[in-house]
């Protein structure tokens, strides 16, 4: 690979460069505009007028296009949740997260990597944070199943068996469980094909909170409606042993239905390692990666 | 090395998600497809599987937008990793990104962003892109870019610049027509003498794009229109210049269904009478 190492000046020209870029845009007039009396004034010195433009024109187009493509991933990225902010709102939040977090990768679709828990935080006390906040966990989930390698299915032998119980499933990257209070998977896929960028309005909580596997297959995207226990139970398995698990969810329900539970569970279990929720069993903690985005 | 290869006059064009549905329908007829080389570089199923699926059927070419031959720092050898791997899994007849930086200290800012055209900086993006070439192991495109800014510091034209880096390279020419349109505009030189600075026995690829007015004149690359007949009589003048040439359409935003797309690739083929 080539030794040859870069001109001080040119790593000089561009951080002035890139500060320039990465100035905010005004909101004050209700549309977006870029402010170039503010630009860095090395950059504005190192660039010349031009035959249609001043030098502080010149430089605002980039400006403008460094801001406007990373709204577009973001949107693209928090889709649900950009259309129940509306974009004027949503960019403002995803503004503030790109100024804390300016992208790193080569890749823009890093870019919105940690923007659900940047707008958890950013929300305060708005009235509907929760919803918000699940939508924003459901687009990431999405876009996590979305990015999923490809990895085969857990398919136990005799010896998994005898050694399931005190063992953790681990995760497949391309299935998530999802506990929805508001019909939010619903609305992003009613959303899905309607374009728009004003806000839509927040759909009424559902009357009872209610799992969903969502499954990264071939034609995209499918949705799998959990009973309340097994989603608990999947849940619990992410992140404990079978015993844990097992255990946790026992503890967990009312003494009527502790009678049925071991069968329940026993067929649940069963229905996802046949579904491929699972890629293998695993001795040591779950990874950060395990723990990820992909429960919601 | 590719066993591939693409007609010296074939047309081509840019893959795009919004036309997989039509394209996966119909297969239409096509020179060739090019694709973003870093939509491809990640683990991810769904696009791997879909690119295989156009492979099985067409030439693929890769095109980037993370290099940063310009770039103040080193190349990335992972980024770089990941380029060769994808390229030999699609077997690219070429491989092509821009003259440009787009990350520094850290923070990529994903736009194409021009430096000064200084000697200094050729030697540095020559050095960098013969490396990149025989790396790939198949021949590597650098392409000129559309720019809104002149820099005070630039000794040199920007196809001076170009041409020289190319030349000293070895690599080859990635040559959008839009971009030496558009930046014709907007800084006010002669597209026609930018013409005269290229080899054309070592042109790879043309680009032709469409682009946008901005209410104070000056021209944005945004490929979201149709080709302007200005860049179609460009293409015509290169073509009469150092045609045959395999020949790319790129729509990147507002793209409309793909047979109005193959329909505005096609018209190449009378620019080229």
């Amino acid at each position: 690979m080539s030794d040859r190492t870069a001109p001080r000046w040119l790593g000089e020209l561009q951080a002035h460069f890139g500060a320039v870029l990465r100035s905010p845009l005004d909101r004050s007039t209700g549309t977006l505009r870029a402010t170039p009396a503010e630009y860095d004034p090395d950059a504005l010195g190192a660039v010349l007028d031009g035959p249609r433009a001043r030098a502080a024109e010149r430089l605002a187009v980039y400006n403008r296009q460094y801001w406007f493509r990373l709204f577009g991933a973001l949107q693209t990225a928090f889709p649900l949740t950009a259309r129940l902010l509306g974009h004027w709102r949503f960019n403002d939040y995803a503004g503030r997260f790109l100024l804390a977090h300016p992208p790193r990768s080569w890749d823009i679709d890093h870019a919105p990597e940690g923007f659900e828990t940047f707008l958890a935080g950013a929300l305060g006390d708005d009235v509907a944070r929760d919803a918000l906040v699940e939508a924003a966990r459901i687009d990431a989930a999405w876009r996590a199943l979305f990015r999923a390698p490809a990895t085969p299915p857990f398919q136990p032998t005799a010896a998994d068996a005898a050694r399931l119980l005190d063992a953790r499933l681990v995760p497949s990257p391309a299935c998530a469980f999802v506990l929805e209070r508001w019909p939010l998977l619903e609305l992003k896929s009613a959303l899905a094909s309607a374009r728009g960028e004003a806000p839509v309005p927040l759909p009424a909580p559902l009357p009872q909170a209610r799992w969903w596997a969502l499954v990264r297959e071939t034609a995209g995207i499918r949705h799998l409606p959990l009973e309340a226990r097994e989603g608990e139970l999947l849940a619990l398995l992410r992140r404990r042993t079978v015993r844990a698990a097992l255990a946790a969810l026992e503890a967990a329900v009312p003494e009527p239905e502790r009678a049925a539970l071991p069968g329940q569970a026993q067929r649940w279990l069963a229905k996802s390692v046949e579904r491929g929720f699972w890629t293998g069993l695993a001795t040591e903690p779950p990874s950060d990666e395990d723990q990820g985005s992909t429960q919601v | 090395m590719t066993t591939r290869s693409i007609a010296r006059d074939a047309l081509g064009l840019g893959l795009r998600i919004p036309h997989y549905p039509w394209l996966f329908e119909h297969w239409p007829e096509v020179g060739y497809f090019e694709v973003i080389s870093e939509n491809f570089l990640g683990p991810a199923l769904p696009p791997r599987a879909r690119l295989d699926a156009v492979r099985a059927r067409y030439p693929v070419v890769l095109h980037g937008v993370g290099l940063y031959l310009l770039g103040h720092a080193p190349l990335d050898e992972a980024y770089l990793d990941a380029l060769c791997r994808l390229a030999d899994r699609v077997d690219a007849p070429f491989v092509t990104d821009h003259l440009c930086w787009t990350g520094a200290h850290g923070v990529s800012h994903h736009d194409l962003l021009p430096a000064p055209y200084v000697p200094e900086l050729v030697e540095l993006a020559a050095e960098r892109a013969y490396a990149v070439q025989r790396r790939l192991g198949r021949p590597f495109g650098i392409e000129n870019l559309s720019s809104y800014v002149e820099f005070g510091r630039s000794t040199m034209t920007e196809w001076d610049f170009y041409a020289s880096v190319v030349r000293e390279a070895g690599c080859w020419f990635m040559l959008d027509v839009n971009n030496i349109y558009v930046s014709s505009q907007n800084h006010g030189f002669d597209p026609g003498a930018y013409l005269d600075a290229v080899d054309f026995s070592r042109v790879l690829q043309v680009h032709i794009a469409g682009h946008t007015r901005e209410p104070d004149g000056t021209l944005v690359d945004t490929h979201d229109h149709p080709v302007p007949a200005a860049v179609w009589a460009l293409y015509a003048r290169a073509w009469r210049r150092g045609g045959p040439f395999p020949t790319l359409l790129e729509w990147d935003d507002r793209i409309p269904p793909m047979p109005e797309v193959l329909a505005e690739l096609s018209k190449a083929r009378e620019a080229r009478a």
